[in-house]
């Protein structure tokens, strides 16, 4: 009987001191990794990055009214607040893998890595700033160590944004140091260090022209940065590589299964089908459908729909149009976009035939990336409403232009609160409840309930941000 | 042998905890004090222990012993020989003290010849009961010559109970002498020396009727004297309750409320899911049923939710046979809205014996962390020695839709009142006349898509119990098959499960048990959610059943862009297949009298295999294909295998200290390993479109998933009584869990109750029968949900050019994670009056959990979007009350009734610092009328937050997170309501039910059985999501008077009231205004979340049935059977509801979800029709 009692507890005693320790060892997960490859790293942020232009894109398109919601009185369209939160979480998201990156490129002495990253943190950060103003940077991505961080400025993002490339350039322009970026999971460049280096540039370029209001704004420096960037469409940062669908794919095929997306603003269609400017725009075709009617018909923003929305009365992203086809690439910043930059910073800079130069470039680089037949190109760009010759160029047809070329692209809002909104007939939406443009964006929710003492009033979206002041 | 004077000291200390437990509890010195006590017990008894190894045997002259007594009492010498012996003595203490001072020293002295040196010149005697020397003061009475011993006679006998089974322990008194004897393991009793005469004998024993019987003892000679003990059916004070680990109680012992529900209130309403059949049977209960599916999954909640992370399973721990086995409802495939059952569900109902509910602090400190939210201990039906037993049960149903909405059946098909056959839209065309004006084949009348499109449902269960034995051994063996057709089309599930158990006696000291359950179980599953969506879309003017056409492809309205709600059902496949084995083995080793050590190993395993498939375009002429459901043909695979391993080894000391003092300590360690594994492979777009294999699909992407989690516990329990009435238990566990750091995750936590039957102390006036009070305090700990702390990254699915994105996994845990802390106080009485005719059982509880546990959803600003953090404390407290009676009680005509009142509060105490709100669930609602179910400090955690009408306040200061319903709606220029704006969220509603009730009641007249049980609900309030679609699409009943004009009650913006006539349609208004494309219920109502929350309160006839029991003596002209019974019963057949759609019990959220505020697009509940017949042979 003793030996049984004292087996007993001996067992016990056993268990917990000698097998007790391996035994309860379990607080590792076994479905995550923990020392991921910087190329694995690599394919989320470029992936999350240029998503993230579609992302902020379905945003702001409503403002630039490219788009129009079909449902009237929509919050989107009439300037409602409306909650981003998605949005915003998709942004810290990146730069939370992004940062992620930086640090593991730093510590395994990768450049080129750590290069990449901090021109997508500067490129994310740009258009976050830009949306939102005042955003958590320097506090943020902490973790454990800071849970509610604290707003930077505008100025001090600003400033970090072009900070970030100038480190991002001078990384990659480094010694690789024996790391290649894989090709494959570079998602935008395909592991041309090169080709990031014109792109880093050509976001310098598009960051230094957002300060036309101010005095800082500095042409030289713009035209300077614009010298080492694109110089043909290859160049172009795209992302090419999706979950499934082209994400304006979906919006289309969505629209098609009556999940109605994609709706044309008539300020777009408009301009582009004659009735603004009295001169048919050959890339209409290759990004709206046609309607029952045979012709291309926006939707007031505002308004919403005629009929049910089934019936095909409006215009919307078409499934085989450029922007929308199957596999359609995400752009984030072209080689037509640089020539607009080029074309702005000269005319400010009294360079007229420069700037007209840059004008036609920028243009005919767009249609060419839409694959608009040589002929159709020839003819509108002759067409006197837009072949001014240098002499007639205006900043108006500048931006008029631009317009067109940046169509769903976040950066068009941008340029829409630099130009003062003072594209022709651009107007109110219908039923809007701000008296005047909107010009920036509240807090998502999911920021406000969770970091409610840092988040700084937004007293109104006609609040203008700095760089439109 | 016993340790009386220090567990003088025991018990006092155990009054002192109870006393300060109050304030100490995470005390760590109270903590080092508490184990303390339990070691000095634990010692004590050990000690005990190892003295009495060496002897054994009853004959006294074989017992040696050496003995050295100078001077001491005869108490002190006794209890020195109890320290020596495995003998104890009984005496009167006034019969001892007499005898003088003793010394006595002695080597190697046999206890007979010791005994009778002590007693000789003490004038006393002794005879030897088992291990028991009882001691008596020779007198002379009656006349009985003491000396003429060898004239002498005695009794022997047995005490059996009215089945012949031996009553252990009775009493055995005779009246005359006074002496008295108790029965052994076997019932028997012997009593020698008794001088020839006539005794009376008075046999008592707990639960049976006290008896007296006239014995005549001749000299020289031993009267056999059987007894039989009639049990007493009135009183079940001294019912055996099934407690934490399977450890049996008696009821009286309990310091805290403990419910025991028996099979055969279970089997009343053949429910096919256990947790369904607890509905309305105890208190403190809150029972979901997700709704009527096949199979589906119900969820319980035991004393309202005490713990904060949103996706944790709230369910109380599930015990079979004392092996704790899965209850999960496994949603990785995303299978959330699929009503897939929660595992015990897989339970053969009909072999069940009693489900006992532990829901206090107190009652499942044993169990440790895993009971943290109460135990439901499920004992099976076990075998009985005796002649074969055959049973055999036979039950059909027939299921139908308990209640539906209401629809409108003016309006017809179209848009802005225009008739369009083919419109996308169901509800905003003209009248059904003057549809038919246009178009001849529209029918007179509109469906209710929400009754036609539900069938009749149909079950039926086998079941067959067989079990026997003899006193060596016994067996059991159940089969079971249940098939069911569900009420919503293309639905149906099978369980079919075998059981064999046995137990064996090996001898007097060893014992063994075992059972094997295999269980097949699953079916077909479709989303409600979606099919009720659907029918709403689908134009009532066309036939819904008219789904497929002749080439198998789907036929629907033409031109709608609608699909048919019915094809959809036809072409998903979603069928859940589990395998699953739970075994149980249990060995007892009881070498002494007052030890049992045992040990119980469980497994519980099971596959759970799940294939999803949709069909791909068939590519027929005309096809209509919906492509949102089908997703272009899917073959989803999906594949779990679950263990989990429980092994329990427990050491049982059962002491008798003296007369009245018992001592029971119980000293235990626990191993618990679970381990879940998953693989996923999503295949999509089908090439075959019908043809469903993984190899007939585009492209396959796959995961994988790994969870491994255990708890090592070590416990110990010790229950001390007193005589029959006072009960002092002390428990301790300490657990170890693998989901936090090695240095927080060894956690220690006591319990202390106690429990007085003060109806044995005083002299209660006669109509009062029965009387305890009892009281407890109790500390549980709650670890981490597995891999909390972790961090790492995951690999996503591949993108487009075949790479596979790595991401840092959004969730992180803080590493210093602590384990949380309930601290539960609970007190209650329980009275019986009237030979126990009347009974009242009262508990008031009071918990308070701090350090909860809570996957806080942190700014995504810092990186992470959750974060798991001790964070935010909460408070429950409740009463609950049951009162039961008999108030008639003849031969042949008894009726009982039964009442339960469970009433709830929680508060929301705290959450962390920097943080608002925690949402814990939200459902879409059109025009931002989602609702959110948050927790926010200071309201309770079922609180429901949505967009409301604005609303004028005048003076009044205005609280903007509350919406204050009973001041005047403000009401725009326009005529209409004015909605606050969308971000404007305001607390409606509470979904936590104030109070939960039932009634039941069992009359019996010879052999008529008729039961019913009404339970209700009361305070819950819902948000109705189908109601809030019904409308946007101008579906609900009162959308009929859409042509209507009215003013709507309200105030304007300066305070004056509204006049202002408005029209509820679309268009222009017969009053020529233009009221928009949408109309009144698009454009206000709909978007207004107020509208939407609904009193979810009911009343209902849960269950009636009727059982006749054919008489035996008709049944035995047979020859084979032994009985026979049937019974007609019914589920839900009566409801009464405010709730404006399907019944409320029915919940849009899986069986594991907390979130309860929602009850919408569900599975609708429904009424059965139920006969079965009963056969024993």
């Amino acid at each position: 009987m003793r030996s049984i009692i004292k087996i007993s507890f001996l067992f016990i005693l056993l268990t917990n001191i000698s097998a007790c320790n391996k035994f309860l060892d379990k607080l590792d997960n076994p479905n995550l990794v923990q020392d991921p490859p910087l190329d694995g790293l690599l394919a989320t942020v470029t992936f999350k990055t240029g998503t993230n232009v579609y992302s902020l894109g379905d945003v702001t398109s409503y403002y630039t009214q490219y788009l129009a919601s079909n449902s009237s009185g929509s919050d989107a369209d009439i300037y409602n607040e409306v909650d981003y939160s998605t949005t915003w979480t998709n942004f810290y998201t990146a730069m939370s893998n992004l940062k992620q990156l930086a640090d593991k490129a730093a510590v395994q002495n990768s450049p080129h890595h750590q290069g990449i990253a901090k021109i997508l943190l500067g490129f994310n950060i740009n258009l976050l700033t830009n949306t939102f103003g005042d955003v958590p940077y320097s506090q943020a991505l902490e973790g454990l160590n800071l849970l509610v961080p604290a707003f930077d400025d505008q100025a001090t993002l600003y400033t970090t944004s072009l900070n970030l490339l100038d480190e991002g350039i001078a990384d990659l322009e480094k010694d690789g140091n024996g790391f290649e970026i894989d090709s494959r999971s570079d998602l935008i460049h395909h592991g041309d260090t090169d080709a990031w280096i014109k792109t880093a540039y050509a976001l310098k370029a598009r960051y230094l022209n957002q300060v036309s209001k101010s005095a800082e704004y500095s042409t030289t420096e713009i035209l300077a940065a614009l010298d080492k960037a694109y110089t043909s469409n290859d160049d172009d940062a795209m992302l090419t590589a999706f979950e499934g669908l082209s994400p304006w794919n979906e919006a289309a095929v969505n629209n098609a299964n009556l999940n109605l997306d994609g709706w044309l603003s008539t300020q777009f269609v408009d301009a582009l089908n004659g009735t603004t400017f009295g001169v048919m725009d050959p890339r209409l075709p290759r990004i709206a459908s046609i309607t029952k009617f045979g012709d291309y018909r926006g939707t007031p923003n505002g308004e919403g729909r005629i009929g049910s929305g089934t019936n095909e009365e409006e215009s919307y992203l078409s499934l085989d149009g450029f922007y929308s086809a199957a596999g359609a690439p995400l752009l984030m910043i072209t080689n037509a976009e640089t020539e607009f930059i080029r074309a702005e910073a000269s005319f400010r800079n009294d360079d007229l035939p420069g700037a007209y130069a840059a004008y036609i470039a920028g243009i005919t680089a767009h249609m060419t990336k839409l694959g608009v037949a040589e002929s159709d190109m020839d003819a509108y760009l002759a067409n006197p409403a837009v072949g001014v010759g240098a002499s007639n160029i205006t900043l108006d047809l500048i931006f008029k232009e631009k317009y067109v070329v940046m169509f769903l692209n976040p950066e068009a809002w941008v340029d829409a609160r630099r130009f003062d909104y003072k594209y022709k007939d651009f107007e109110l939406p219908t039923g809007a409840s701000l008296d005047d443009f909107i010009r920036r964006l509240a807090y998502p929710s999911v920021e406000t309930s969770r970091n409610g003492a840092n988040v700084p009033e937004v007293n109104s979206l006609k609040e203008r941000l700095r760089f439109d002041e | 042998m016993s340790f009386y004077p220090k567990m003088h000291g025991g018990l006092a200390a155990g009054i002192y905890i109870a006393r300060t437990f109050h304030h100490q509890v995470n005390d760590r010195k109270m903590k080092l004090f508490f184990m303390r006590v339990m070691t000095l017990a634990f010692l004590l008894t050990l000690n005990c222990v190892l003295l009495a190894a060496g002897t054994s045997g009853q004959d006294l002259s074989q017992t040696r012993l050496s003995i050295d007594l100078r001077d001491v009492s005869l108490k002190t010498a006794l209890k020195r020989i109890e320290g020596s012996t495995s003998y104890s003595f009984s005496f009167r203490t006034a019969d001892i003290s007499s005898a003088g001072r003793v010394s006595l020293s002695a080597k190697d002295i046999s206890l007979e010849k010791l005994l009778s040196e002590l007693f000789s010149s003490a004038g006393l005697s002794y005879e030897v009961i088992n291990s028991n020397i009882i001691i008596k003061k020779n007198r002379p009475s009656i006349g009985v010559e003491s000396e003429n011993i060898l004239d002498n006679g005695g009794i022997k006998g047995r005490v059996v109970d009215d089945k012949g089974q031996a009553v252990v322990n009775a009493s055995v008194l005779i009246m005359e002498t006074k002496i008295g004897t108790a029965a052994d393991d076997n019932g028997r009793f012997s009593f020698t020396g008794i001088a020839p005469g006539t005794y009376r004998l008075q046999i008592s024993a707990i639960g049976y009727l006290t008896l007296t019987k006239s014995v005549v003892v001749s000299s020289n000679q031993i009267t056999d004297a059987n007894m039989a003990l009639q049990a007493d059916a009135t009183t079940n004070m001294t019912e055996i309750t099934v407690t934490a680990l399977g450890i049996k109680k008696e009821r009286r012992e309990l310091g805290y409320s403990a419910q025991e529900v028996k099979g055969d209130a279970l089997v009343a309403s053949h429910q096919s899911n256990i947790v369904n059949a607890l509905q309305g049977q105890a208190t403190g209960l809150q029972i979901n049923s997700g709704g009527g599916a096949p199979g589906q999954g119900a969820k319980i909640l035991l004393r309202g939710i005490n713990s904060l992370d949103p996706n944790r399973d709230f369910q109380p721990l599930f015990v079979i046979d004392g092996v704790p086995i899965d209850n999960a409802t496994s949603t990785d495939d995303g299978s959330e809205l699929l009503s897939v059952g929660n595992r015990a569900s897989d339970i053969n109902p009909d072999d069940i014996e009693s489900v006992n509910i532990l829901k206090g602090g107190a009652a499942t400190a044993l169990y440790g962390l895993r009971a943290a939210t109460g135990a439901i201990i499920i004992t099976t039906k076990s075998g009985k020695a005796g002649k074969l037993r055959v049973q055999c049960t036979s039950t059909g149903s027939i299921d139908e839709i308990n209640k539906y909405p209401e629809t409108q059946g003016v309006y017809t098909q179209g848009n802005l009142g225009v008739y369009d056959s083919s419109s996308f839209w169901p509800g905003f065309g003209p009248t059904i006349a003057e549809a038919k004006a246009i178009d001849p084949t529209h029918p007179d009348k509109l469906f209710n898509n929400f009754k036609h499109g539900y069938k009749q449902g149909k079950s039926i269960r086998n079941s067959l119990n067989i079990s026997g034995g003899n006193e060596r051994a016994t067996f059991t063996a159940a089969f079971s098959q249940f098939n069911q057709d569900g009420i919503m089309p293309f639905t149906d599930y099978r369980n079919y499960s075998a059981k064999v158990g046995g137990d064996f006696k090996i001898s007097e000291k060893l014992r063994f048990g075992t059972s094997l359950n295999y269980i097949k179980s699953g079916g077909r599953r479709q989303n409600a959610d979606r099919y009720n969506e659907n029918l709403t879309y689908f134009a009532p003017r066309w036939d819904i059943w008219d789904y497929i056409k002749p080439d198998g492809s789907q036929k629907t309205i033409v031109g709608s862009d609608n699909w048919n709600p019915i094809y959809i059902l036809y072409g998903t496949h979603y069928v859940d297949d589990v395998d699953r084995i739970i075994s149980n083995s249990n060995i007892t080793y009881s070498p002494f009298k007052w030890l049992d050590v045992s040990y119980r190993f469980g497994i519980d395993h099971y596959n759970d295999s799940r294939i999803l498939t949709k069909p791909g375009p068939l590519g027929v002429p005309d096809e209509l294909y919906s492509l949102g459901d089908f997703e272009n043909g899917v073959m989803n695979v999906y594949n779990a295998t679950n263990t989990v391993l429980n092994s329990t080894f427990m050491l049982n000391f059962k002491n008798s200290l003296g007369t009245h003092l018992k001592s029971s300590l119980k000293i235990g360690h626990d191993l618990y390993k679970t381990k879940k594994n998953y693989q996923y492979t999503d295949g999509d777009t089908l090439i075959v479109p019908t043809f469903y294999s993984l190899s007939n699909v585009k492209r396959t992407t796959g995961r994988s998933y790994t969870r491994d989690y255990r708890i090592i516990g070590l416990f110990a329990d010790w229950t001390l009584s007193w005589d029959n009435f006072l009960y002092l238990t002390l428990t301790g566990r300490n657990d170890i869990t693998s989901t936090l750091r090695k240095e927080n995750r060894s956690f220690f936590y006591p319990s202390a109750s106690i429990s007085y039957v003060f109806s044995e102390n005083f002299n209660l006036p006669s109509w009062m029968t029965f009387g305890k009070v009892r009281f407890s305090v109790a500390g549980i700990g709650k670890d981490a949900v597995p891999y909390a702390t972790a961090k790492g990254f995951q690999i996503g699915s591949p993108l487009t050019n075949n790479v596979s994105p790595f991401n840092l996994s959004d969730q992180i845990g803080d590493t210093n994670l602590i384990a949380e802390f309930t601290t539960s106080y609970e007190a209650g009485f329980e009275l019986r009056f009237l030979q126990n005719r009347l009974g009242l059982d009262f508990t008031y509880y009071n918990n308070t959990s701090k350090d909860l546990l809570i996957p806080v959803k942190v700014p995504v600003t810092s990186g992470y979007d959750q974060i798991y953090l001790n964070s935010g404390s909460i408070r429950n407290k409740g009463l609950e009350i049951s009162v039961s009676g008999t108030p008639v009680q003849t031969k042949d005509f008894s009726w009982d009734i039964r009442v339960n009142y469970t009433k709830n509060v929680n508060k929301v105490l705290s959450i962390y610092p920097d943080l608002k709100e925690i949402t814990m669930g939200s459902q879409f609602g059109y025009s931002s009328s989602t609702v959110t179910q948050k927790y926010i400090p200071g309201y309770p955690v079922g609180a429901l937050f949505g967009r409301n009408y604005e609303r004028y306040y005048g003076d009044k200061e205005e609280n903007p997170e509350v919406l204050e319903k009973d001041l005047p709606i403000v009401i725009g220029a326009n005529g209409f309501p004015v909605l606050n704006p969308a971000s404007k969220q305001q607390y409606i509603a509470n979904s936590q039910p104030k109070w939960i009730g039932s009634f039941s009641s069992t009359l019996r007249y010879k052999n008529f059985n008729l039961y019913f049980l009404f339970d209700a609900q009361q305070g819950v309030y819902r948000f109705n999501q189908f109601a809030n679609f019904l409308a946007s699409f101008a579906l609900q009943k009162d959308a009929e008077h859409r042509n209507d004009i009215v003013v709507f009650p309200g105030v304007l913006e300066d305070g004056t009231p509204n006049t202002k006539p408005v029209w509820l349609g679309q268009g222009t208004g017969p009053d020529g205004v233009d009221y928009g494309s949408a109309g009144y219920y698009r454009a206000y109502y709909r978007a207004a979340s107020e509208n939407f929350v609904e009193d979810a309160s009911w009343v209902r006839l849960r269950t009636l049935s009727l059982g006749y029991s054919v008489p035996v003596a008709l049944v035995q002209k047979t020859k084979i059977l032994q009985g026979a019974s049937i019974t007609f019963s019914g589920n839900n057949l009566w409801l009464s509801t405010k709730y404006s759609t399907f019944d409320p019990e029915s919940s849009s959220t899986n069986s594991g979800s907390v979130s309860d505020g929602f009850a919408g697009f569900t599975y609708p509940a429904t009424r059965n029709y139920i006969l079965s017949v009963n056969l024993n042979f």
